[in-house]
């Protein structure tokens, strides 16, 4: 259980992280903010740096930013736009 | 505790293990739910350590069950992680 499916496993959220940098994803945080941007890096605590963002609350626009840090203990996913 | 008690606990060993339930769900549907209520249904990709977890093709529900988006592929942080359920449909069902 520990050898290949354990690899497997962790692959794929490694794999995920590695596939979608410099890609637009979408970022959500605990308190509902959404971050819309070009991810520009992300890491194991997943804090994430994102390019041309826009930050939405309850999809609306209200703010944007250049490059922003997103710390990762705020963050509830983040997924490919 | 006595010594039989120690015995019998100690040749028990669980039928399976938290995270193989988990393993063996990679690749069918599974139904995430946060500390908050807030809700995802997908099919599960893959997990780590943590159980952060990735899902594709995933509906998320607000705390009041209504669909909030629908994504193809995304990384779920386990911070607020509350409750996974292997085959689940999710709260409309």
């Amino acid at each position: 259980m520990d050898t290949e499916e354990q690899k497997k496993t962790t692959n794929s959220v490694a794999n995920y992280l590695s596939g979608i940098t410099s890609s637009p994803v979408i970022v959500k945080l605990n308190n509902g903010f959404e971050y819309h941007g070009i991810l520009s890096s992300i890491d194991g605590f997943m804090n994430i740096v994102l390019e041309k963002c826009s930050e939405q609350v309850g999809s609306k626009v209200v703010k944007n930013y250049n490059e922003l840090f997103l710390r990762g203990n705020n963050v509830m996913y983040i997924s490919q736009a | 505790m006595s010594a039989e008690n120690k015995e019998a606990q100690d040749t028990e060993v669980p039928q399976i293990l938290p995270l193989e339930l988990i393993d063996k769900s990679i690749g069918t549907k599974i139904w995430a739910i946060m500390s908050d209520f807030h809700e995802f249904v997908g099919t599960l990709e893959g997990f780590d350590d943590f159980v952060n977890i990735v899902l594709s093709d995933v509906t998320e529900y607000d705390v009041s069950k209504k669909v909030v988006s629908k994504k193809s592929k995304m990384l779920l942080s386990s911070r607020n992680l509350a409750m996974l359920v292997p085959g689940g449909d999710g709260p409309d069902f």
